[in-house]
């Protein structure tokens, strides 16, 4: 099972890639620069997912006091820091030439940057915990709470100011067109895939360190 | 009955130690008034800067105040005896709660008069800024609260401090200088007494249920 | 299975990291008696009683305390059992009145009692001081007040003389002695054996986390050696 799911979350991530790099067509407005996007969404999806799977991984943990779960909370924990890092970055990249500046006040981009701070804190917060049971108990708090906040956060910034085109794809229909929308479903799906092989990773990693 | 009894003591033993010591407010105040001028400073002092100010030097300020309370039981080695009194710990976040809301009332009311004289702001719209504050000072006081019971155990605790609570507290820095705004123009509020009911409801309800479980042994 | 007796412990073990504080003590006081805690500096006496008193999780191991266990039941074992630690957990910007007030309001007992449990501890002329002028034996004497007005079925008490006089051993003496005559139990951890002797029924030696030898009070070999 484990070198099926990493075989196929590399031959996904390939086939990505290439769709990416060489079957997709430049945009007519971003040119060549829309190819970062199709790292930065699923990035940002993974991230939000890491940041859920955390979430919930902590409250089982805080709940049920079983370690498995903490295990899944710290990988979740650890990956939503990497992914919403990974999603400021590629942002970054992408708005310099785009929007002819690294850094926009927009939404998404800072609930992400909030989203990446509390993770952050919340990792620091189990490494500098006094006592490792304490460390977990404090560091699934953190993840809990950051979690929760971030819608609160997400709106009360949209409503603030908004400087973003709105969400491509929306409930009410797809507006991007196939050519650019196919190699963005399957790097999405890469990158959801890669999430869940990564957190299994990182969980039985951790679980291996507390045996020792 | 006996529930409130145990918060209003709680509340009052720390206001009490606040009074005689007054080792919270006067740092945090001072800490929102140097703020408070050096914002003033770089932004020109105009009028329109007033609100972000404002609403940035009460929540720098909050993250000194909000703290204290917890800083004190582990200076006097007290922190212990509190928690194993009998009776339930979520009485003890309500009465620190109590507390650290005085607290914060009292600088927002300071900062707010400093910013009307340093930023020749106006002072229409009391009756908005009185709610914005009220509702602001729960919200802020649950998160403090909350992580200040978490940090007292993690090596560089106060430091890390502002790391959570900042980003944690954004939606009430964004309400609070748009209600600061539409309260000095007079404009509609928009959604914001939503966005700090919602903050509020989240923080007050998590916040006791998290102490529970982060102030364990 | 609930245990009958007041404290009761099995196999319990905690550790600080690589330091093994605790290692598979087996314990068991039984009612209206007190057990003596004794052995060297860091031989685990202060980590058993804050495990008993639920200011710290076992690693591993069961305990009980009042029949409820101390992991599963803390907020039970809070209802019946008083820990009075070295530090003597007093407020010093409040007055020994407000401290006490607080304590009673805390744990629901009725204020009136407050000023007469001053007077037992002997600190009326300074009740209305702030408690950061009193030295460490009159803060003593307040915390063993507090522990008067809980009226503790279960009192685990760590290196209670430190800083009393006579007059406050005989305090102490006085507190382990009721909470014997209310068929309740007594945890007492000190190096001065020669005041401990007379409350106690049963000593303990501890070492390195080890229990070494358990017995009645007379037939240890623990307190002379000691």
């Amino acid at each position: 099972m484990r070198p099926f799911a990493v075989g196929a979350t590399a031959a996904l991530l390939s086939v990505g890639l290439f769709l990416a790099l060489w079957v997709s067509p430049p945009d007519s407005y971003q040119g060549e620069y829309v190819r970062i996007l199709y790292v930065h969404v699923p990035a940002a999806l993974a991230a939000y997912g890491a940041a859920a799977v955390a979430c919930g991984a902590s409250a089982l943990y805080l709940w049920r006091r079983d370690l498995r779960w903490d295990f899944v909370g710290r990988a979740g924990a650890e990956l939503a820091a990497l992914f919403s890092g990974l999603t400021l970055l590629t942002g970054m990249l992408w708005g310099k030439p785009v929007w002819g500046v690294w850094w926009a006040w927009d939404a998404r981009l800072v609930t992400t940057a909030v989203l990446f701070l509390l993770y952050v804190g919340c990792l620091l917060v189990r490494d500098l915990a006094d006592d490792p049971e304490r460390g977990r108990r404090l560091s699934a708090a953190v993840a809990v709470l950051a979690f929760l906040d971030v819608p609160v956060v997400h709106y009360s910034v949209v409503w603030f100011r908004t400087l973003h085109q709105g969400p491509s794809i929306s409930l009410q229909g797809v507006k991007l067109a196939p050519e650019f929308l196919l190699p963005l479903a399957v790097n999405t799906l890469a990158y959801l895939a890669l999430l869940g092989v990564l957190l299994a990773e990182r969980a039985r990693l951790a679980s291996l360190e507390v045996e020792r | 009955m006996r529930a409130w009894r145990r918060v209003v003591a709680v509340a009052r033993k720390d206001l009490l130690l606040e009074w005689r010591g007054r080792d919270a407010l006067i740092p945090a105040g001072s800490f929102g008034l140097a703020v408070l001028l050096v914002l003033g400073l770089v932004s020109g002092g105009g009028w329109e800067a007033a609100p972000p100010a404002l609403w940035v030097s009460l929540l720098l300020a909050a993250v000194v105040a909000a703290g204290r309370g917890a800083d004190r039981e582990g200076e006097e080695g007290t922190l212990e005896a509190l928690l194993l009194y009998p009776g339930s710990r979520e009485d003890l976040f309500w009465g620190r709660w109590l507390a650290v809301c005085v607290l914060l009332l009292l600088l927002g009311a300071g900062l707010w008069g400093v910013q009307v004289l340093l930023f020749n702001a106006p002072t229409r719209g009391v009756g908005v800024l009185v709610l914005a504050g009220l509702l602001s000072a729960f919200g802020l006081a649950a998160v403090g609260t909350l992580l200040a019971a978490l940090l007292t155990h993690v090596r560089a605790g106060p430091l890390l401090m502002p790391l959570l609570f900042l980003p944690a507290t954004v939606p009430v820095l964004l309400a609070g200088v748009r209600l600061s705004e539409a309260a000095a123009s007079g404009a509609p509020a928009g959604p914001w007494w939503g966005v700090l009911a919602v903050f509020d409801l989240l923080f007050l309800l998590v916040g006791p249920a998290l102490f529970e479980v982060v102030v364990e042994a | 299975m609930r245990p009958l007796d007041p404290v009761v412990t099995e196999a319990l073990s905690r550790r600080f990291g690589a330091v093994v504080a605790l290692r598979g003590v087996g314990l068991r006081v039984r009612e209206g008696t007190c057990l003596l805690l004794v052995g060297p500096n860091g031989s685990g006496k202060t980590t058993l009683l804050r495990v008993l008193a639920t200011a710290l999780r076992p690693t591993e191991g069961r305990a009980w305390v009042g029949g409820y266990d101390v992991v599963s039941e803390g907020h039970r074992v809070r209802e019946v059992c008083v820990y009075l630690g070295t530090s003597p957990g007093v407020y010093a910007g409040l007055t020994g009145f407000e401290n006490l007030c607080l304590a009673a309001d805390l744990c629901g007992r009725p204020r009136r009692q407050v000023p007469e449990l001053l007077a037992w501890a002997g600190l009326e002329p300074v009740a209305y001081t702030l408690t950061g002028t009193y030295s460490l034996g009159m803060r003593r004497r307040l915390a063993l007040a507090r522990v008067r007005l809980q009226e503790p079925r279960v009192l685990l008490l760590d290196e209670p003389f430190v800083g009393l006089d006579e007059d406050g051993a005989r305090l102490v003496s006085e507190l382990v002695a009721g909470v014997k005559d209310r068929g309740g139990a007594v945890v007492l951890a000190t190096h001065d054996h020669h005041r401990a002797r007379a409350l106690c029924d049963a000593v303990a030696e501890l070492d390195s986390g080890r229990l070494l030898s358990y017995g009645p009070a007379g037939l240890a070999g623990a307190v002379n050696r000691g």
